[in-house]
């Protein structure tokens, strides 16, 4: 390895001269461990790029909680009815294949940032040089007053892939004709800014497939504006006129209280009733990276932008939407991108591999209707503030054909795919 | 009500977002108000009232740019004694981009209380919104507001 | 057609005190601008006069036009000095009209 000064070397790595670390390679010592948490987007994404492309060079560890994974993303088209249940679940078994890498299926449940290791429910004990965190989401059921974790059975969130996803599409299988649906779309920052208003769409479709054209969805927005605004009520008036209510906090007063077992939702307007209530709580990042003292007062973890190594803790890479990604949106795309770029670091930090410029990308889709989708998306560098800044974006148009719009739908069929590949092989 | 102008004059759509915001339109919005239609409706609304040159009590609140022209949040207030020698009687508003110039007026009585009001409206595309406020005493009062209307991206 | 309303309004007040009410209604307010899959003009249709009543006298008053949002949203304000009761009206194009009452008492 060529020898370069410690200077230089902390210079690549983003950090100050104070904390330079070498190499364990370079030190001769025993191969270096990198352990990651979570088997989403982000970490099963990290994981398998650091296996393949540390050439057997690095021992990585990938621990997930159930061997089983239902995709987040796209279980929205499960509840319109344009995918089926197992065509969004996959198995890890390719994955655990991978040389230099070794699935473990169980729940981290502590990191000791001092002795370096991940405690599993298990009884386990992980060892890291580096540890990637992908822990995704916790859902801050309080934030909806009324809301709990236990309430979430009865008025599913559907805001985490697999269970959830199955009871909410069960209650929309039940609903009858006449009877409503009221949905609370949760405050920034929260993962996929469109979701909500996607699912509000994928519901009307439903509903107007069974022809139940007495039933409304009522979105009680804890937000005034939202992504694609424009774009979702052109769809609604054109798809499902009059079904759909978006009602944003200066018409609904504020959310007061969800009874789960009534089915209301009382604001200070009035009190909306619903068969299914769908109660959307704000986020933050998953428990494992907050116990451990990772996230700020956002209750999401900060990064560096050009590495996505923890501002707190040099051995520590958070990725995916337990990150602070500046102008990204919380994605799997996105989880994916970054992954890329912090598995790339990892390797910087343990082999001494060549450093490049970070760049990252997201793209997102929304299905407004089976033929009708839209999608925005952006290049995005490390900016001069620090932050991680949009550098070139792109929107559906207002006025595009049909045709466009069903051939933005058949492109993120061919990019989910693609991701399914790229994180388990 | 005045009827859309029957402009020779076509004002070219600048971005795709003034049609995705009028597409509740129809889709194109051609035909715009021209500063003669304006005063036609001021005129019409507040006859011989005498425009107030000092400060005026005639607040309007519109957002600076507007995500989606379809759902704009609009709010009034007129600073008056609201008693029955002196009171607001009726606020017009005009958005002159629109196919519609006139958007709602807004009748006060002495037992409103507060000349105040808020609502949603439509715009078409960017402009600049006009409210025009008329008082049982005699006097008139206008506000300008402008609103800049996208598609907007996926926020964070 | 429309459907019921939803109403914010206290149901005791002090006499004298200015009180807010918020009223929605569930109108696609249809501008006659649009058109339909096939392209044939969808026919205006819109709610164009509101009316906040006490004991039948007009409190205050709105002429809408398509400009309004559909389901529209008012939020205004009444001083109300004595009991009585509180008529809000919607009227469409087709003249129908769709009521909300409600009873406020005052205490002195």
């Amino acid at each position: 390895m060529k020898a370069i000064s410690r200077r230089a070397f902390a210079t690549l790595m983003g950090l100050g001269t104070a904390s330079v670390l070498v190499p364990p390679g370079v030190l001769g010592q025993a191969t270096p461990r990198v352990v990651v948490i979570g088997g989403g987007a982000g970490g099963a994404t990290a994981a398998r790029h650091l296996a393949r492309d540390g050439g057997g060079a690095i021992e990585v560890t990938l621990v997930q909680d159930s061997p089983r994974y239902t995709t987040c993303f796209f279980s929205n088209l499960h509840v319109g009815e344009v995918r089926d249940f197992d065509s969004i679940t996959h198995d890890y078994d390719a994955l655990a294949a991978e040389d230099g890498l070794t699935l473990v299926i169980d729940r981290a449940v502590g990191i000791d940032r001092v002795a370096r290791t991940v405690a599993l429910a298990g009884g386990d004990v992980l060892p890291y040089d580096r540890l990637v965190l992908s822990p995704g989401i916790d859902l801050i059921h309080e934030s909806v007053p009324g809301y709990s974790e236990s309430a979430a059975e009865r008025a599913p969130h559907a805001w985490q892939g697999g269970a959830q996803t199955a009871r909410l599409k069960s209650a929309l299988d039940a609903l009858e004709n006449g009877r409503n649906i009221v949905m609370v779309a949760p405050p920034n920052p929260y993962r996929c800014p469109p979701g909500p208003y996607e699912r509000a769409s994928m519901m009307a479709h439903v509903l107007t497939s069974r022809g139940f054209t007495d039933s409304t969805i009522t979105i009680l927005d804890t937000k005034s504006a939202f992504s694609k605004q424009a774009l979702f009520s052109a769809g609604w008036r054109r798809h499902y006129p009059g079904m759909i209510e978006w009602l944003p906090p200066d018409v609904h007063g504020g959310i007061l209280e969800v009874d789960a077992a009534a089915g209301t939702v009382e604001t200070d307007l009035d009190t909306f009733e619903g068969a299914l209530l769908n109660i959307i709580p704000a986020q933050r990042a998953g428990a494992i990276a907050v116990d451990a003292g990772l996230a700020d007062d956002s209750g999401f973890c900060p990064v560096v932008a050009t590495s996505m190594r923890s501002t707190l803790d040099e051995n520590i890479f958070v990725i995916g939407d337990a990150s602070i990604a500046g102008a990204m949106p919380k994605s799997a795309y996105a989880a994916n991108s970054q992954a890329k770029v912090a598995a790339r670091n990892v390797r910087v930090d343990l082999l001494g591999a060549r450093d490049v410029a970070a760049t990252y990308a997201n793209i997102c889709w929304s299905l407004i209707s089976p033929d009708n989708g839209v999608k925005v998306g952006a290049q995005y560098r490390p900016g001069e503030d620090g932050t991680i800044t949009s550098v070139s974006s792109f929107l559906s148009e207002a006025d595009e054909s049909d045709a466009t719009r069903a051939a933005t739908y058949r492109e993120s069929v061919g990019w989910y795919d693609a991701i399914i590949a790229d994180m388990l092989g | 009500m005045i009827a859309p102008p029957n402009d020779a004059r076509r004002r070219l759509l600048a971005t795709g977002a003034a049609t995705a915001a009028a597409a509740f339109f129809g889709g194109t919005v051609d035909a715009f108000a021209s500063v003669d239609d304006i005063e036609a409706a001021i005129a019409g609304f507040a006859g011989a009232a005498a425009e107030d040159a000092a400060a005026s009590p005639l607040t309007l609140y519109l957002p600076e740019i507007a995500e989606n022209g379809s759902s704009v949040p609009l709010s009034i207030s007129v600073d008056s004694p609201m008693t029955a020698d002196d009171h607001v009687e009726a606020v017009m508003v005009l958005a002159p981009e629109n196919p519609n110039l006139e958007v709602a007026t807004f009748h006060f009585t002495p037992s409103s209380g507060f000349a105040t009001v808020k609502t949603r409206m439509r715009l078409a595309r960017t402009q600049a919104v006009v409210a025009v406020a008329r008082t049982s005493a005699g006097k008139r009062h206008r506000v300008d507001r402008h609103v800049r209307v996208t598609i907007g991206g996926c926020s964070v | 057609m429309a459907t019921k309303p939803r109403v914010k309004i206290p149901d005791s007040v002090t006499a004298g005190e200015v009180i807010t009410v918020k009223a929605l209604l569930r109108h696609a307010m249809e501008t006659g601008e649009r058109r339909n899959g096939e392209g044939n003009p969808i026919p205006r249709d819109i709610i164009n006069r509101f009316e906040a009543r006490f004991d039948g006298a007009i409190v205050f008053a709105v002429d809408l036009n398509p400009g309004i949002a559909a389901n529209p949203f008012l939020e205004f304000t009444a001083r109300i000095d004595r009991a009585g009761t509180f008529r809000l009206t919607w009227t469409d194009d087709g003249g129908e009209v769709t009521e909300f009452r409600h009873a406020i008492s005052v205490s002195p």
